[in-house]
């Protein structure tokens, strides 16, 4: 440490003797011939001497030099180089050489670099593609537009958390979601659970849901560790760097300009199954008030009423029922789909932006509002940012932003509804009885309570979504503050301090009345709070020598960064007046959870970019941290990374209009990644008192581990990005190879050591894919134009190693004994591991003869991977003229799914896969021994053939093959197609806006997710496999009664004045 | 311009030094890293109970839920419906992790500190616990991690197993060096109120652990091969030391867990809220059981049981529907429930407000005075307690001894009918003691000298009398049976181990005749109930599997036994 200390000081005091030298400056402005726009980043030389330095980002310079030198050379990466004499306030504008169009990219650390000399695969999405596609989730209207990022939704309701990955699973236990960074601070992404999402609890929200997709300027993803590295222990995932236009303030110089957009959405549910209408409730074909519809058939004899499902309805309604306390035996087709409603999106967003030259700002107000499809479920956020930048006559920029967001989530609580204790609002509601009509029906009794055709059982679906809530507030404040310092023509120095703090809030009611907590109403209140401060300081040294021949760029960085979370959530039970949800309102109250966190690092990290004739880079970087969570001993760990590129078409001087440009690219990276806070050292947890009078503790059954070292993630990428036909075709393919090793993990040890979970270093987890990004301008002409764009995605992910001599490792546990994801060597991340059913050695089921049903195997085994094998996109817009269509498709390829919805609806026998039931069925396969597993033997000694028959019913609801059934049979094989987006717009011309404010309008009208197929579902479930019960979690690929996808169409208006 | 770079150097300069101080911020201020062991007995005993108590509310817990059901006191649609509950069942794997990491770590830390601080009473205590609790993993799964179990600190993440026939004799000395430090006198830090069991009355844990080394000597005589005439010898070593180590002799005596009424932090019988609370009910009361205490199976043909009230509840009258509609595939009168091993169309039927459910004795629940409730939390109290070993429980232990040929004569008496008899009446005496403890406002009359208890007692003694030496047996060990109620481990040991009492068998001819069993005629006032087929294909287990989650993180744990039903605990007289 104090080395470094020594150097940084020894570098500032060079500099302070070279400021000394000095006698002549000059400032000015360099522009693009193009579109006006200032450059930023053009190296500005004098003529004949080494001495430079680069625009800042408003295109200005100042540059030093002594009398006797007159020009000054003006260049830029794709622009044509100019020399013009020096004169003060020179504004100087650079043509673009379509020979070398280059583009700059934000790279780690917010330092900007030309593509060309980048060695790793990087992506941008310009996020005002996102906006009037319908989708209030940014994340989700990235869907299938980046190779290499895997974007899964959670559930169908407003708000539910999206999941993004990059290069797959890195880390086994951690946090496997990239890094985000807004305006140089990490956004805390994390989701906020208050209860297990098996046995209840929310749709939750994540943190990047309260970013607004019309504040932002700019989104660039760095997909691999040698992109990353300079941002440290949080980048083995990837990074996603965000830049708002209020944190991007441009100080060009130009009059105000009021941007207002404004959209309009319905949502409905994507897709209902295909309910059959011929069998009600009951089991065999007789009528029982049961959740099953494999009773008798709609109109046969002696079935043409039935008693009132519950006493409640004939008591608290008796009007609306004849005498007899009967209904109808009869279907009621459209008994789900009257559960919901039309949803509605609306978003209004209004924009302000100016400058003088000088100093410029930026407002965004905006406001979205999302209604579900499912009643009382919501999701609005408004934000305001405001931001401005100034050029100090001194010389310094100061810029500075400040966000602030308020989120609030209203929804219905979901999970496994047979957990004791819980009660989830879709329990029943996709696989309602064919002659319930519970929509048609009051849901609730004039004080309150439910009711439903099976109180004990479910809670009216209608009746949970107005009492069963979680209502989730969060506030976010992001502001940060920067200077920038052109020390020398060559030095420039910048610093940015920033923070970012979430103020979560939440209330989780089960009211009085609900199947869950005993019908007593149970409260949990959850406040959550995280602040993370970040400062970075930057020290940039841009050199050319030997007439550009090379170029040297140097970068030393200091980075601090501290974060805290508090959280505090308390259980109140038993509510005392129907009503009023809060924690005076009830009986006794809990603490769940009151917990402080504190973590810090210290990071020193370099880069030295080297380049030669423009055409080969080598880029070295290294990074030390030093981190709070680790022993002392070890919490200093240095990593290095390295990368170069090659743009052969100009080494080789092979360029033509067909071949227009070539690169080839390698980069190597290590990145290492600390603990969490609290891991070394054994606690004990206080528990809740016996009686409310003795006090009771036990010693937590995670063992800590004083021992801890670093983990790291080892990452090779190779790629090449090739241009054809005047650059209208450009192909970019990456190929990449990551390994992490040592993980700090808390890794499940037997109970028999006392422990349940231990903090080592272990394992080695590895993720090998490609990308491959095609944009092709298939047609260009003036009037019509189109363009196609497609990705490619696949990651094949392997568990190297995990500890000698242990099977597996539960990822995290679900369901005990139906469906867990594990770890376990040579096997993919947290492939689906479940129940199944005996085999002979043919693979050939075994029957029970007794029954004419399967046998369960005591042993789990694998019974799916939700890793998907490849994933595709593809998107296309057409122009013509003002008139524009675009279009995404894309395609998941395998991948399984757990599903309790597929499995719920065939084993209740409610949609058309299982209407063919008259009959009964011999499950093909050989009579075994339940004991031995082994298959039962005639007396020469041959299997012995089923001819036992069963039911429909039983196939379905015995131990079979959907409910009650081993889980083999209910994990699915995820492949599905979707039409994201189509948006049709019309951009009115600009001369028909003369007599108007306005200086241009847009409007279009969109659709999101109107189709979808998923082919190897069964049929008639509609089901789209792209929900997931657990948000942003590791744990992916099971579906537990999850609120269904949705669709969308809208009308979008964009005006500018 | 100079100045200003100066600046520049100073202010990165001060964010650079002193970081080392600034990273020291690791010390977790949320947890203590030491406490007293006063906080930790009262969890101890908590969640040592919780390992073996059954339940399935929010509470999870233990074993007892599908050893019920093994011992056909329970029935359930759940997985240990047809034997099938195996190494990824819930209750399982949740009293394997209650056991070694919510009970024994806290155990040695407790030995380890008293030790340390000299309190030989926690060491004592801790001791009893841990061998009982031992003792009743060695009789459930056989062979268990013990020499190497909870030795992390040294260095022991995955513990081998051992043979249950070396664990016990370790078990045994476990409690004669617990009762040494128990009888040791003047100590400083005593357990008061955080023994939750015994208030600190070291007295009482002194009787515990002398009873359970009379438990363990009987449970040994059975396999093949034993040395009965050195099992005889050790157990009157017991019996003739009894003025300086007693053995459990009272009622108030009985190591049992107290159970309270208060709901949070749930404090109540486990099974009170699975039960009571839970909206949906998976816990039946088996048919067969209730067949014997009505006296409607032949084992007690004609005898009905004064305790039927106060150990289960019924939802309905006699001559009551079904409450909504719901429908039966048992019932006798306002007793309705689901058969072991039924295929039956109606076992699936919801019956939640109309099923039998746990009375006062086995939980806390509601005595049963006719009012037909539909129960719900405030029906019942939940403080029964949980009972580990009882007074019944050790003269039911004597009255079997006698019956064997073990011993010749106990301290309550030398023959097995006399000490039968004494067992017979401290059960019903034992209800009474629960029944006053869990009563919340309800009248319930004392079964102790009642005329039918009376009455049943001399009925048993007579049929006692007439029976042959296997009938016996059958009849001493089918009372305890019926009297452990709730404490399913115990009885899923005798049955191994003596084959007592008989178990209902879906594939024995005369139980269920062509796989059909008839609920009794008139047995609901909705209609003629049909014969209900009952099948079981798997065998009967020997013992249980292990919970999966050592199985497969456990890289010295043995294979998981793939047939429980050929996997025998030392002492099962099956074992060659």
């Amino acid at each position: 440490m104090r080395k470094l200390t020594f150097l940084l000081t020894c570098l500032f005091l060079v500099s302070v003797g070279l400021v000394n030298a000095q006698s002549k400056s000059i400032s000015g402005k360099v522009f693009s011939a193009d579109d006006g726009q200032p450059i930023i980043g053009a190296t500005v030389r004098v003529q004949g001497t080494a001495v430079g330095t680069i625009t800042d980002t408003d295109g200005n310079f100042r540059i030093n030099f002594s009398g006797n030198e007159k020009k000054l050379v003006f260049s830029y990466v794709g622009m044509k180089t100019q020399e013009v004499e020096a004169t003060n306030n020179m504004r100087v504008s650079l043509a673009s050489d379509s020979k070398l169009i280059d583009e700059v990219v934000v790279t780690a650390v917010g330092i900007k670099r030309s593509s060309k000399s980048i060695g790793y695969a990087t992506a941008t999405m310009n996020p005002e593609d996102a906006l009037g596609k319908s989708q209030p989730d940014f994340l989700k209207s990235m869907q299938g537009k980046v190779a290499g990022v895997d974007i899964r939704s959670s559930q169908g309701t407003p708000g539910a958390a999206t999941r993004i990955n990059i290069r797959g699973n890195s880390s086994f236990f951690g946090n496997n979601e990239p890094l985000i960074i807004v305006d140089g601070v990490p956004l805390d992404n994390s989701q906020v659970a208050t209860s297990n999402q098996t046995s209840g609890g929310g749709a939750y929200s994540n943190g990047f849901s309260s970013l607004d997709p019309n504040d932002m300027a700019s989104m660039t993803i760095l997909k691999g560790s040698a992109a990353a590295a300079l941002y440290g222990s949080r980048a083995s995932n990837g990074v996603i760097i965000i830049k708002t236009k209020s944190g991007s303030v441009n100080t060009a110089k130009k009059k105000l300009e009021v941007s207002l957009s404004s959209s309009w959405s319905t949502e409905n549910v994507a897709n209902l199954p295909d309910y059959q209408n011929t069998y009600g409730a009951g089991s065999n074909f007789t009528y029982s008030n049961s959740n099953g519809s494999w009773g008798p058939k709609f109109g046969s004899a002696g079935n043409d009423s039935v008693p009132v499902q519950n006493g409640d309805w004939t008591k608290y309604y008796p009007g609306s029922f004849p005498s007899s306390k009967k209904v109808a035996y009869k279907a009621q087709p459209n008994n789900v789909k009257d559960l919901f409603q039309t949803g509605l999106v609306a978003e209004n967003s209004i924009n302000l932006a100016g400058g003088n030259g000088k100093s410029a700002f930026n407002a965004t107000l905006s406001n979205m509002n999302n209604k579900g499809y499912v009643p009382n479920s919501k999701y609005e956020r408004s934000s305001i940012s405001l931001g401005g930048s100034s050029n100090l006559a001194n010389g310094l920029t100061i810029h500075g932003s400040m966000i602030f967001s308020n989120t609030s989530q209203l929804g219905s609580q979901f999970g496994e509804n047979q957990v004791d204790g819980a009660s989830s609002s879709f329990a029943r509601t996709l696989f309602l009885a064919r002659n319930w009509d519970l929509a048609g029906l009051p849901y609730e009794t004039p004080t309150g309570l439910p009711i439903s055709t099976n109180n004990s059982q479910y809670d009216n679906p209608l009746w949970d979504f107005q009492h069963n809530t979680v209502t989730t507030n969060v506030d976010r404040i992001m502001a940060n503050f920067g200077l920038d310092y052109q020390i020398l023509p060559w030095l420039n120095a910048s610093y940015t301090l920033g923070t970012n703090v979430q103020n979560l809030s939440r209330k989780e009611i089960i009211d009085l009345g609900s199947r869950a907590v005993g019908g007593v109403g149970q409260l949990k209140t959850d406040k959550y709070r995280n602040s993370e401060f970040e400062s970075t300081f930057l020290l940039t040294a841009q050199k050319d020598f030997l007439d550009d021949l090379f170029s040297v760029k140097v970068t030393l960085g200091h980075n601090l960064n501290e974060r805290n979370t508090a959280r505090q959530a308390i259980q109140g039970s038993e509510l005392i007046v129907p009503g009023i949800y809060n924690l005076s309102n009830t009986k006794t109250q809990t603490v769940l959870t009151d917990e402080t966190s504190q973590r810090r690092l210290i990071g020193l990290f370099g880069n030295v970019t080297l380049g030669y004739k423009n055409y080969v880079f080598i880029d070295i970087t290294g990074r030390n941290d030093w981190s709070s969570t680790l022993p002392v001993a070890n919490r200093s760990y240095f990593y290095p990374g390295v990368t170069g590129s090659f743009i052969f078409t100009d080494a080789l001087n092979i360029k033509s209009d067909i071949f227009s440009y070539g690169k080839i690219r390698a980069g190597w990276a290590k990145v290492g990644r600390d603990a969490d806070p609290y891991s070394l050292v054994n606690t004990y947890s206080i528990n809740l008192p016996y009686n409310n009078s003795v006090n009771s503790a036990t010693l937590s059954a995670v063992s800590k581990n004083p021992t801890l070292q670093p983990e790291f993630t080892h990452e090779l990428e190779l790629g090449t990005q090739l241009e054809f036909f005047k650059r209208r075709l450009a192909f970019d393919f990456t190929w990449y190879n990551k390994i992490s090793t040592n993980q700090i993990a808390k890794v499940t040890i037997p109970a028999s050591s006392g422990y349940d979970s231990y903090y080592m270093n272990f394992g080695k987890i590895q993720n090998k894919g490609i990308e491959i990004d095609v944009t092709a301008k298939v047609i260009d002409t003036k009037d019509f134009n189109w363009t196609l764009h497609y990705t490619f995605t696949k990651n094949k992910n392997t568990v190297l190693e995990l500890i000698d001599g242990v099977d597996r490792i539960a990822l995290s546990n679900v369901l005990s004994g139906s469906i867990n994801p594990y770890l376990e060597k040579g096997m993919p991340f947290g492939y689906l591991r479940g129940t199944v059913n005996y085999r002979d050695e043919n693979g050939n089921l075994l029957i029970d003869r007794s029954t004419g049903l399967l046998i369960k195997d005591p042993n789990e085994k694998m019974v799916g991977d939700p890793n998907p094998d490849f994933k595709m996109g593809l998107g296309t817009t057409f122009t013509y003229k003002n008139f524009f269509l675009t279009a995404q498709v894309d395609w998941t390829k395998g991948g399984d799914i757990y599903s309790t919805t597929v499995s719920t609806l065939l084993g209740r026998g409610v949609t058309k896969d299982t209407e063919d039931r008259e009959h009964t069925w011999v499950i093909p396969g050989y009579y075994g021994d339940a004991n031995t597993g082994k298959p039962l033997l005639d007396a020469s000694g041959n299997e012995i053939a089923n001819t036992t028959a069963v039911t429909t019913n039983d196939l379905y609801f015995g131990n079979s093959f959907a409910i009650n059934s081993q889980t083999e049979w209910n994990v699915y094989d995820a492949t599905v197609y979707h039409l994201r987006e189509l948006t049709f717009g019309y951009n009115v011309p600009k001369k028909l806006l003369t007599k108007t404010p306005f200086g241009s309008a847009t409007i279009s009208f969109s659709g999101h997710n109107l189709w979808y197929w998923a082919p190897n579902v069964p049929k008639h479930t509609n089901f789209d496999p792209e929900v997931n019960s657990y948000g942003t979690s590791s744990v992916q690929g099971i579906e537990l009664s999850a609120a269904p996808t949705t669709k969308r169409f809208g009308v979008n208006v964009k005006l500018t004045f | 311009m100079k100045m200003k770079k100066i600046l520049f150097i100073l202010f990165i300069s001060t964010l650079l030094v002193g970081c080392n101080g600034w990273l020291d911020v690791n010390k977790d201020p949320n947890n203590p890293q030491d406490v007293p062991m006063s906080l930790l007995l009262p969890s101890v005993e908590l969640n040592a109970t919780y390992v073996l108590a059954p339940g399935s509310g929010s509470l999870g817990t233990g074993l007892g839920e599908d050893l019920g059901v093994y011992t056909h006191q329970l029935s359930t649609r759940e997985a240990a419906n047809v034997y099938g509950a195996d190494g990824s069942e819930y209750y399982l794997r949740n009293a394997w992790s209650g056991m070694y990491i919510s009970t024994l770590q806290n155990l040695d830390i407790i030995i380890t500190k008293s030790g340390e601080s000299n309190a030989p009473y926690y060491e004592g205590i801790a001791k009893v616990i841990k061998a009982y609790m031992y003792s009743q993993f060695v009789d459930v799964f056989g062979d268990v991690p013990f020499t190497e179990a909870n030795k992390k600190a040294d260095g022991i993440v995955y513990p081998k197993f051992d043979n249950g026939v070396d664990i016990y004799p370790a078990l045994i000395t476990m409690l004669d060096d617990a009762i040494a430090k128990l009888k040791t006198t003047a100590t400083v830090t005593v357990p008061k109120t955080d023994d939750l069991i015994f208030g600190g009355d070291v007295t009482k844990w002194i009787k515990t652990a002398n009873t359970i080394k009379l438990k363990l000597y009987t449970q040994t005589y059975n396999q093949k091969g034993a040395d009965k005439a050195a099992i005889g010898a050790k157990i009157k070593a017991i019996f003739d030391n009894l003025a300086t180590t007693p053995l459990i002799a009272a009622t108030a005596d009985g190591f049992m867990f107290p159970f309270v009424s208060q709901r949070t932090p749930d404090n109540r019988h486990p099974a009170y809220g699975g039960t009571y609370e839970a909206t949906q009910k998976t816990t039946n009361i088996s048919p067969w059981f209730f067949e014997i205490l009505k006296g409607i199976n032949p084992v007690f043909s004609g005898i009905v049981d004064p305790r039927i009230p106060y150990y289960f509840y019924n939802q309905l009258k006699p001559s009551q529907t079904g409450k909504d509609g719901n429908k039966f595939e048992y019932r006798v009168g306002g007793f309705a429930s689901i058969y072991f091993g039924s295929t039956g169309p109606d076992n699936g039927a919801a019956q939640d407000k109309s099923q039998t459910v746990y009375g006062i004795y086995p939980c806390g629940g509601r005595y049963d005075q006719g009012d037909a409730l539909t129960v719900d939390k405030s029906s019942g109290t939940g403080a029964a307690p949980y009972r580990f070993l009882t007074y019944a429980d050790r003269l039911f232990l004597e009255a079997e001894l006698l019956q064997a040929g073990i011993i010749t004569t106990t301290p309550d008496g030398n023959d097995a009918k006399t000490v039968l008899n004494a067992a017979m009446v401290e059960a019903f005496r034992l209800v009474d003691y629960v029944a006053a403890k869990a009563n919340g406002s309800q009248t319930i009359p004392v079964l102790t000298g009642a005329t039918k208890t009376n009455t049943y007692i001399t009925s048993i003694l007579s049929l006692f009398d007439a029976g042959d030496a296997n009938k016996k047996m059958e009849i001493i060990m089918t009372q305890k049976w019926i009297s452990s109620f709730g404490s399913f481990v115990d009885q899923y040991t005798d049955y191994r181990r003596t084959g007592y009492p008989k178990m209902f068998d879906p594939n024995d001819a005369t139980m269920a005749p062509s796989g059909f069993v008839t609920p009794p005629a008139g047995g609901d006032p909705d209609r003629t109930l049909p014969p209900v087929k009952v099948s079981c294909s798997l065998a009967y287990p020997r013992s249980l599997a292990w919970s999966i989650d050592e199985i497969n993180v456990n890289k010295n744990a043995p294979k998981q036994k793939t047939d429980p039903s050929t996997y025998y605990v030392f002492w099962d007289p099956k074992k060659n």
